[in-house]
């Protein structure tokens, strides 16, 4: 899961983003308005945690442009608690919200909550065959039983199963998985692809040959 | 009684009062006035029967021995040792009476008024009356009017001497009227007065009823006058329970503002639009407070929750520690700021009164802020001749740091701040001018304001928003003025304007 931030405050943002990636999800960061809505507009991230107050373009900006070609899920981030704030927010096209000061567990949650929303699940739990992801618990069973899984591991199958019966290019994957500040070696994911078939079978993964990846 | 302390009620008494005690006063005039009027018809009619008894009485020629005796009643001497008597008396021959036919109706006994008289002879006389009517009542009503006294003998005792001619008398549903005729003759005419008696209780029933009525009336109308007088004031006072309520936004309705009430409503409406403005300037300030603290707790929260998340090395610790004191002590100068604008606000700040020179801060100042300047590239340029003023010269180091601090971070790299400082018509004036981005038009009213950022890149640590607000109260409590002028992509110009005296 590819996750953007756009949030001013220096200190706010880099915890963040560290607890974040530590969460297993790649993170981009910008800490103005105008970088925001680029980074939103040319890359498709999993969700988008947006700050309102934002030097140059503010966070209702961003929200109501990227709204015009993208429906990434949204967080926003705001200082106002007042209901009239929340509901514009919320009529902006925004998907949640969270109050500063906030719980970093809140965010978690409310972040997990808007990505299986915008993939069409109610639960935390995905059963494909034998195999059950628990997204709130970021871990895999296999019949059953817990299984030992790395985080960037975790992360391919969740988002192959959050699109499950699609065909997800490397692409997709590259963009979904990996931060703008990692090295993407391209054998990398073949690695983590062949790592996971090793785990849970070689036929979950199905590959497309020319296409890309399937869990069907 | 609660309700007898209202000002309504009391005016309604109070009205009704005086409406009584005029009506009862018209009342009682009318009745007397009329009273009088019915009276002296009879008292004419008496009179007029009294001139009609006169011509009747004849007085039949002197006896014949005393025919050559002149004049008629000067008695001679002998006479009046004969019997004792006063000649002129004796010789009087007793007057004869005789009603001519054409003024018997004056004696009518079966009209209403049933006139009736006497006559007596001159007193000293035998006492025995000259004439009555047939109809004179049996009791001893003359007598009694004649004495204005329960008289014991109207025949020994007939006193004309007591009363004046002309008198009247009423009594016993009688008025009576004597006479005493220049011969000695006293004529008594009277008549029952019942008609008009019963005529002038009618009129006092008529008054006290249509009175009453008009007192009803005054009363209605009173009520309605004062309801409508209090009506405005109690709506003053309904609207001002709703404020006091909570409803900040009531207003009284002004219908006439010419009135004393209008006056009084528009007086209490600008009250309450202050009362409403300050509350909303302290529900703004109070909310604005809580957002610029929430961005540091959130700070403080996000960091120290990743911190714990797992072990970490020494170096993230010291970070999270680090970036956790920035926090607070953002936190600590936006509480120290708005601590002194509340007491700006509430007029506890006390000022040092004291002279210096104002030039000598400004250049203190300058080279405080020059490492910020070198950072950024800026230069100062500083032009001040000595001024000086009496006031707090570490608040005024403040206004003069607080307007170099803006001038040089919301300016361009490379770019040029002047200050000056001159001294016009007992007034310092300061000037402070950047060559940044300048304040957009729109946004130059609010730049005094609390929280107010013109750019709100400058979010950080060192940016609390309430830096010109202070600025502005430290120079107004110094009686002096602060101005700004700006122009878009040229610059910002303050322009601080203080009392030397």
């Amino acid at each position: 899961m590819r996750i953007l931030i756009v949030e001013d405050e220096p200190d706010l943002l880099a915890s963040l983003a560290q607890a974040l990636r530590e969460e297993g999800y790649a993170v981009d960061t910008a800490d103005n308005g105008d970088d925001g809505l680029f980074n939103a507009e040319g890359t498709d991230y999993d969700a988008i945690v947006l700050d309102v107050m934002l030097p140059g373009m503010d966070g209702w900006e961003i929200l109501k442009r990227l709204r015009k070609t993208k429906k990434t899920p949204v967080l926003m981030l705001t200082a106002r608690d007042q209901t009239r704030d929340r509901v514009k927010g919320l009529d902006t096209g925004a998907d949640d919200y969270v109050v500063k000061p906030f719980d970093l567990e809140e965010v978690f949650a409310r972040l997990r909550a808007i990505i299986r929303r915008s993939a069409n699940k109610t639960t935390n739990v995905i059963e494909i065959g034998d195999v059950k992801i628990d997204t709130a618990a970021r871990s895999v069973f296999f019949k059953d039983k817990a299984l030992e899984i790395t985080a960037r591991e975790y992360a391919l199958v969740e988002f192959l199963a959050l699109h499950r019966g699609e065909v997800v290019s490397r692409t997709q994957l590259y963009e979904h998985l990996f931060d703008e500040n990692e090295s993407s070696l391209s054998n990398l994911l073949d690695v983590h692809v062949s790592n996971v078939r090793k785990k849970l079978g070689a036929e979950f993964i199905a590959t497309r040959r020319g296409h890309g990846y399937c869990i069907a | 009684m609660k309700i007898f302390k209202s000002i309504k009620w009391r005016l309604q008494i109070w009205y009704g009062l005086i409406l009584v005690v005029v009506l009862a006063g018209f009342g009682i005039t009318a009745y007397q006035l009329e009273r009088n009027r019915q009276f002296r018809q009879i008292d004419d009619e008496l009179h007029r029967r009294i001139s009609v008894l006169a011509s009747a009485l004849h007085r039949p020629p002197p006896r014949r021995q005393n025919a050559d005796q002149q004049p008629f009643d000067r008695p001679s001497p002998e006479q009046m040792a004969e019997d004792g008597a006063p000649p002129f008396q004796r010789n009087r021959p007793r007057p004869e009476f005789h009603l001519p036919a054409e003024d018997v109706h004056f004696f009518d006994a079966s009209e209403q008024h049933g006139f009736y008289y006497v006559i007596f002879p001159r007193s000293g006389g035998d006492g025995k009356e000259i004439a009555r009517s047939a109809n004179y009542p049996s009791h001893e009503i003359i007598t009694t009017a004649a004495n204005s006294l329960r008289a014991v003998n109207v025949f020994s005792e007939f006193p004309a001497r007591n009363i004046k001619p002309h008198q009247n008398f009423s009594f016993d549903n009688h008025r009576e009227t004597g006479d005493v005729l220049p011969s000695g003759e006293q004529i008594w005419v009277g008549c029952s007065i019942a008609p008009e008696l019963k005529e002038l209780h009618r009129t006092a029933l008529n008054l006290t009823v249509v009175g009453s009525l008009i007192l009803v009336i005054g009363l209605a109308g009173g009520w309605w006058l004062v309801s409508r007088a209090i009506k405005p004031i109690n709506e003053i006072s309904a609207t001002a329970v709703k404020i006091s309520a909570g409803d900040l936004s009531q207003r009284i309705d002004v219908a006439e503002a010419e009135s004393e009430l209008g006056q009084l409503a528009a007086v209490l409406n600008s009250t309450f639009a202050r009362l409403e403005t300050a509350f909303a300037q302290q529900k703004q300030f109070a909310s604005d407070a809580a957002h610029e603290l929430r961005t540091p707790v959130s700070v403080i929260l996000t960091q120290t929750q990743t911190a714990l998340n797992r072990e970490r090395d020494a170096a993230s610790y010291k970070q999270t520690v680090e970036a956790c004191q920035r926090a607070a002590q953002r936190m600590r100068k936006l509480i120290e700021s708005l601590l002194a604008l509340a007491r700006f606000d509430a007029g506890q700040e006390i000022l040092k009164r004291q002279q210096f020179d104002v030039s000598k801060t400004i250049s203190d100042c300058a080279e405080l802020v020059s490492p910020l300047a070198d950072e950024r590239a800026v230069k100062i340029y500083v032009e001040a001749e000595p001024v000086e003023i009496i006031g707090d010269s570490e608040r005024i180091a403040q206004v003069v740091t607080n307007l170099l601090t803006n001038a040089i971070q919301y300016n361009r790299p490379e770019g040029e701040v002047r200050v000056k400082l001159e001294s016009q018509n007992g007034l310092a004036i300061l000037t402070v001018a950047d060559t940044g981005q300048g304040i957009a038009a729109e946004n130059l009213p609010q730049v005094f304001g609390r929280f107010f950022r013109a750019d709100t890149s400058r979010t950080g640590a060192g940016n609390s928003g309430l830096g010109l607000a202070i600025t502005k109260a430290i120079v107004e409590a110094h009686g002096g003025t602060i101005e700004v002028a700006s122009e878009e992509n040229a610059g910002t110009t303050f322009t601080v304007r203080l009392p030397q005296g």
